[in-house]
């Protein structure tokens, strides 16, 4: 009897290795995040090891969980979903293995270069120059494939979550080379402007539409009812695609860069409603009258938590960016709550809901514990809204601290460490659960678990 | 026009396309030709000197921007925060900045902003507190850092002190009583 994963090899190769390598470094690089968050309550801990200080495993955590985890998760379920959207095959299952065994090799070097110091210096951008080539690379392996599958599609008409993937393909290109190239021929302000234009469009521009483009799929499929809107779906994919672009100077409010185009940031922030309002009313429209189903499974649990997630992260984005509320929570531990929301507790929320649901189709089998899944969701869950509410409610009273100048600095970090005790107990409670899913979709793949009964076509 | 890219793959990539460079060039090319001051230097400014420019290199592989700004924001706090003995810290301008690549402006402050700490604490002090922040500082969260110390026989942290002492000093502000008066 062949395992799942030969037959997930056999099948679909290239989504089957995407998805394979970022469970691992997802169980990796939160692990690190678990270090560092040690750091703040304990700073001597592992402080006299230059590999291991903070300024090198910070780095480390964030790449790694951006572009190990999440990045590959993401690509593996679009090379999952998007031939099925077409009613066609992976254009090429050769360029997709290439295109995994690359991009996991840059991970490597990244987990390399960051623990050595190796660094350009800038946010999200810290891979150096032979690396970033690399991802181009991989970047470029993978459109190919994405738009080779949509041009030989079998389906004329093209569902949302296709749209978004192709968006994500093309923006991730041109955001990425502005990040990342760009900004080798600029210095200060100008630079700052291109890194914040390319760090806030990683978020708004790659991530954002690879997960809502995941989560159209697979909530409509997991609830087993239609698409609430398609009308709504178009409406919410052309505004995002001309407002998010506008947006990146809001990083620098009050800071070192002309007033106009931070007002400019600010109007288009506060745009941002509409595309995100568009996408909540659709997933939650598509699930209205099917909350049973939400209470027995996992997948539908992570994606409908993740909606909620998205909803409140893209309500917080605008505000913040407005001066007022930005003079308080800017470079505090506010910001770190929002952005643990977003990548962890929405985006990731999708992805591992695609993980738990294109496994075991690509096994064959059955998951290997719904149980374990449940489980992990509600270690994920309540430990990440403790994690972001206690960074929230710390962060927001230390930014109304740094207001008063009478103040001294070092009692404001003093007033921080209840609050960074309680993002360490729960970010304990948020790995558990993370390690829960990496087991259960490995042994999804690897154990004994009982075969699908009809290895149903899943389209 | 919209409606034709739920066929038309080739009509969804130009207008994909179109839409992100309208935003994108308004917002970070347009800028950088009509804000003569971003690429300005403001009038003391010399570029780094060899050993501020190995310190600062020192500061990047460290990763201290990830916890320390460098950005005296418009606001009447970081004002009178980052000021030193009753003198107010001016507010940070871009042409202050021309020289710096990778810029340093930072987005968390988990310790202290340092876009006006130059000439504020003396070499020895610097000494002590990277060999272990808290004897300075109690309760303090920064990493110790023996190895700065130590590096190339002391050299890597007498660059990175120079690179401190260069920073916000390219415009005069600074009171009579700091430590090198």
């Amino acid at each position: 009897m062949s395992s799942g994963l030969s037959r997930a090899w056999r099948e679909e190769p290239s989504s089957t290795l995407f998805l394979l390598s970022s469970v691992v470094f997802f169980a990796i690089t939160t692990l690190v995040g678990l270090l560092v968050a040690t750091k703040f309550v304990f700073p001597e801990f592992m402080g006299n090891i230059s590999f291991l200080t903070y300024g090198r495993l910070r780095p480390l955590h964030i790449n790694g969980v951006l572009f190990g985890w999440l990045l590959a998760a993401d690509m593996g379920l679009c090379f999952y979903l998007v031939p099925r959207l077409c009613g066609n095959k992976l254009w090429s299952e050769k360029l997709g293995i290439a295109n995994a065994i690359l991009f996991d090799l840059i991970i490597l070097g990244a987990v390399f270069t960051t623990t050595a110091g190796i660094t350009q210096g800038m946010e999200y951008a810290e891979l150096p120059f032979v690396l970033d080539v690399g991802v181009v690379v991989a970047w470029l392996m993978f459109g190919a494939n994405v738009f080779g599958t949509v041009a030989t599609r079998k389906h004329e008409k093209m569902y949302a979550s296709t749209w978004y993937i192709m968006g994500a393909v093309i923006w991730t290109a041109f955001v990425y080379l502005a990040g990342n190239f760009a900004t080798i021929f600029f210095s200060g302000t100008n630079q700052a402007n291109l890194n914040w234009f390319y760090v806030h469009n990683a978020v708004g521009l790659i991530f954002t539409p690879l997960g809502v483009g995941i989560a159209y799929y697979f909530i409509p499929k997991a609830s087993q009812s239609p698409l609430y809107s398609h009308r709504l779906s178009m409406i919410g994919f052309w505004t995002i695609a001309f407002i998010y672009v506008w947006t990146g100077a809001h990083h620098m409010i009050h800071g070192p860069i002309s007033q106009w185009l931070q007002t400019v940031s600010i109007l288009f922030s506060a745009m941002l409603i509409i595309p995100v309002w568009t996408v909540i009313v659709n997933f939650f429209g598509t699930v209205s009258g099917k909350w049973d189903k939400v209470r027995q499974d996992p997948i539908l649990k992570f994606l409908m938590a993740g909606t909620t997630f998205y909803l409140l992260t893209c309500f917080q984005g605008p505000m913040h960016s407005l001066r007022t509320v930005n003079a308080i929570v800017s470079k505090t531990d506010w910001i770190v709550g929002h952005a643990h929301m977003a990548v962890l507790g929405a985006f990731s929320f999708f992805a591992i809901a695609g993980s738990l649901f294109a496994v075991p189709v690509l096994a064959g089998r059955q998951l290997h514990s719904l149980k374990l899944a449940n489980q992990a969701f509600w270690l994920i869950f309540t430990g990440g809204i403790v994690f972001f509410a206690g960074l929230w409610v710390g962060g927001f009273m230390q930014g109304l601290q740094w207001n008063n100048p009478a103040i001294p600095f070092i009692d404001t970090v003093k007033f921080m460490r209840p609050f960074w005790i309680v993002r360490l107990l729960s970010g304990a409670l948020v790995y558990v659960g993370i390690f829960l899913i990496f087991y259960n979709l490995i042994r999804t793949l690897t154990g004994s678990a009982v075969e699908r009964a009809a290895t149903s076509p899943a389209v | 026009m919209l409606k034709s890219t739920e066929r038309n793959a080739g009509s969804f990539f130009i207008i994909a396309t179109v839409f992100f460079f309208i935003g994108g060039i308004l917002t970070t090319a347009l800028p950088a030709v009509i804000e003569k001051s971003w690429n300005k230097p403001s009038a003391g400014m010399k570029p780094y000197t060899e050993s501020e420019a190995r310190g600062k290199a020192i500061y990047v592989r460290e990763g201290c921007w990830y916890c320390h700004t460098q950005q005296i924001r418009t606001l009447e706090a970081d004002v009178k925060r980052y000021g030193w003995r009753g003198v107010d810290a001016p507010i940070s301008t871009p042409s202050e900045f021309t020289r710096d690549a990778p810029h340093m402006f930072g987005t968390k402050r988990t310790g202290p902003d340092l876009a006006r700490v130059g000439g504020k604490y003396d070499k020895s002090w610097h000494k002590t507190h990277f060999k272990n922040p808290r004897d300075l500082v109690p309760g303090s969260i920064m990493p110790p850092f023996p190895w700065i110390l130590t590096g190339n026989n002391g050299q890597d942290f007498e660059d990175l002190v120079a690179y401190i002492q260069s920073m916000g000093r390219t415009i005069p502000w600074r009171p009579n009583n700091d430590y090198e008066r």
